[in-house]
């Protein structure tokens, strides 16, 4: 019989040589912690006199142990908490404890123990509990190698995960770059900013705006929206959460706090991004919050520009019933040139002025305001259309404009008859009370261009329930929705489908009918049915 | 929760990047995908199959889209422990609400880039579970240092 250990140690050896060389290979190839414990607890198991192998993994912050694993006896029940008492507390080679009677019943007298620490990762320990025939050198030899494959595989599983992470923010940042861009409407921005970073890099984003000074909530996303809303109404909460700290940035935009952006988590902290990336995000999240807000605050002043060149209410004549709209362009910043205005003369006429001055702007809107104030005295004291046109005409080419303007004056009397004068302006539309519509005379050269000025005068008549339709040609150049040109069917079949409605219904149906990126101005005036 | 998600999803690229997103960061997950929202209720309907634990959801499907399979889940009471995720690529708000006010436990973006994509599954499948498998976190941030909470 040879002697214990002499023959048998060293087949060992060879088995363990090989064992560790089969572990090195496979822990470089596993793509997750949990894999770990399947690979480097049944070596161990194998080593003469082992009864069990156990494996802790411990929390990065206390005493928890986050995971027990093991092969042999398992680590279940009361073991847990004796395993936590032989654990060593701190680093270090592998050592033989003594364990008495504690483990008697598993066949087990003693246990090899070792712990590794890994800065930033979840620290792990070893009990490799043994039999009387072990070789407890041996086997805490074995353990230590088990260690460093171990540790090893901890640190490349830190440094994927590392750089996943990191390809996930390069991602995540440039997407929202992207979707944040794309819209210049600033409740889309608010939402579409935490709609981003859920659940990617947070379970919950909340996008707050400074509004006379205060936090209002203007988005909220979380991975589960019932739980956010019971978060929300819990008494105090919005203001605690509208508090800055280290999950809550500022938003910052050109120098000015427009907001705050606060991040939930209910996540293990190291998979918290860093502060310098949620710093990263609020930033760009602020410029384009702050874009679209000017970007709105812009519109709105050029809507309002826009409302003071027309007038603020049109003239009520007997037997008349008048309406007008004014649809600005879509996503256009600048005031447009169209125009329009109703006087009514001392004798009873009224007289309906549509015009509209070439190209967009400040110099447009200055024009425009010279012409509809201009054309609307002139008209009110009396002077003919053609006299008055000629005037602005005059005017136009006395200030060097090289913008033009075209335009129309009608002359409604009380007796339904028009007089409608056109100086390159697009003709009207005469609605017939009994169904049917026609275009009447336009022609004529637009203002500014001439020094005499070319005008084109018509007539018509209104019977009761006729409406005369003005329009600037922001409506017949608009297209439908396949493409044509509204002038060529569209305006027809929707002047039908509107036939009988009320005058402003009329105007109102009309703008939105054609889909247009240029101004409209409309201006309907319908003959009564029973004038006075 | 159980370790199967049943995945309603009608696009080829979206189901291989699911299956491969998945089978990466869950590996321990089960996997059985739908390609239409009309085979869902006979699927759950059937006898002895086994149980999901969570459905994915394409929304824009051709037939029975995903907020009608919402909606025909959530009129089941035996099925309320069913979590609904949508997942979708839509930036559309109106639609977000009307999928919560159908039912639907999570509205999730679908991101472009496939590490994005894959984070994005792997933190949804990781919440629902923790939620279900009854373990909390805090859900506020602690109260930073501001002169505020000084």
């Amino acid at each position: 019989m040879p002697p214990l250990g002499g023959e048998g140690l060293s087949e060992a050896d060879a088995r363990w040589a090989g064992a560790l060389h089969r572990l090195w290979g496979a822990v470089v190839a596993i793509g997750s912690r949990e894999q770990l414990a399947d690979l480097v607890l049944p070596p161990l198991q194998q080593l003469p006199g082992v009864r069990a192998v156990w494996g802790l993994r411990h929390a990065t912050d206390g005493d928890r142990v986050l995971a027990y694993r093991w092969r042999g006896v398992p680590l279940t029940g009361d073991l847990q908490q004796l395993a936590l008492d032989l654990a060593p507390g701190k680093a270090g080679p592998a050592h033989v404890v003594d364990t008495g009677a504690a483990l008697r019943a598993y066949g087990v007298g003693r246990v090899v123990a070792a712990r590794f620490d890994q800065p930033g990762q979840a620290a792990g320990t070893f009990l490799v509990a043994v039999d009387d025939t072990a070789d407890t050198g041996f086997v805490a030899d074995c353990l230590t190698q088990v260690v460093e494959v171990t540790q090893e595989a901890v640190r490349r599983l830190s440094s994927f995960r590392d750089e996943h992470e990191q390809q996930v923010r390069d991602a995540l940042l440039a997407e929202a770059s992207l979707q944040m861009d794309a819209v210049l409407d600033t409740a889309q921005t608010m939402y579409r900013v935490p709609r981003m970073a859920v659940p990617a890099i947070a379970e919950g984003c909340l996008v707050f705006v400074h509004e006379d000074g205060k936090p209002v909530l203007r988005s909220a996303v979380h991975v589960d929206m019932r739980r956010l809303d019971a978060l929300l109404k819990e008494p105090g909460m919005i203001d605690r959460l509208a508090t800055p700290g280290e999950h809550a940035q500022v938003l910052r935009a050109r120098g000015r706090v427009i907001g705050l952006l606060v991040f939930l988590f209910d996540r293990p902290a190291e998979r918290i991004p860093p502060a310098s990336f949620l710093r990263d995000l609020a930033a760009r999240a602020a410029l384009a919050i702050d874009n679209s807000t000017l970007y709105e605050q812009r519109r709105q002043e050029v809507v309002r520009m826009q409302q003071h060149l027309l007038p603020s209410r049109l003239p009520r004549v007997a037997g008349l019933r008048l309406a007008a709209s004014y649809t600005v362009g879509d996503r256009v910043l600048e005031v447009g040139g169209d125009f329009y205005d109703a006087v009514v003369r001392a004798n009873g006429e009224l007289v309906a002025v549509i015009g509209d001055v070439c190209g967009r702007g400040v110099d447009a809107a200055a024009l425009t305001g010279m012409a509809r104030h201009t054309l609307a005295a002139l008209l009110q004291e009396g002077l003919s259309p053609a006299r008055a046109l000629t005037r602005l005409n005059a005017r136009l080419r006395l200030d060097g404009s090289w913008r033009f303007i075209t335009a129309a004056v009608a002359v409604v009397s009380p007796d339904g008859a028009v007089e409608w004068t056109s100086a390159g302006h697009p003709a009207p539309v005469v609605m017939r009370a009994g169904g049917g519509s026609g275009r009447a005379c336009g022609g004529g050269v637009p203002l500014g261009v001439l020094a005499e000025p070319v005008l084109k005068q018509s007539r018509l008549e209104l019977a009761a329930g006729d409406t005369l339709l003005m329009f600037t040609d922001g409506l017949t150049e608009s297209r439908d929705a396949e493409g044509r040109m509204f002038e060529e069917k569209a305006l027809g079949d929707t002047l039908d489908r509107l036939h009988g409605t009320t005058p402003q219904a009329l105007v109102d149906d009309l703008s939105r009918a054609a889909q247009t990126t240029d101004d409209i101005a409309l201006l309907a005036i319908r003959r009564e049915d029973d004038p006075r | 929760m159980t370790d199967l998600v049943l995945v309603v999803e009608d696009s080829d690229e979206d189901i291989e990047a699911i299956a491969r997103a998945i089978g990466r960061s869950h590996p321990e997950l089960r996997l059985e995908f739908l390609r239409s929202g009309s085979g869902v209720l006979p699927r759950l309907d059937t006898a002895g199959a086994p149980v999901p634990g969570l459905v994915l959801l394409d929304l824009n499907m051709p037939g029975e889209g995903g907020l009608d399979v919402i909606r025909q889940v959530r009129a089941r009471p035996e099925l309320a422990g069913l979590r609904l995720v949508v997942f979708t690529s839509s930036e559309n708000q109106a639609e977000a609400d009307a999928c919560y006010a159908a039912g639907a436990d999570s509205y999730i973006y679908k991101p472009i880039n496939f590490a994005l994509f894959q984070s994005v599954l792997a933190q949804t499948l990781d919440y629902w579970r923790s939620r279900d498998a009854n373990v909390t976190h805090t859900v506020v941030p602690p109260p930073g240092d501001s002169p505020a909470q000084a």
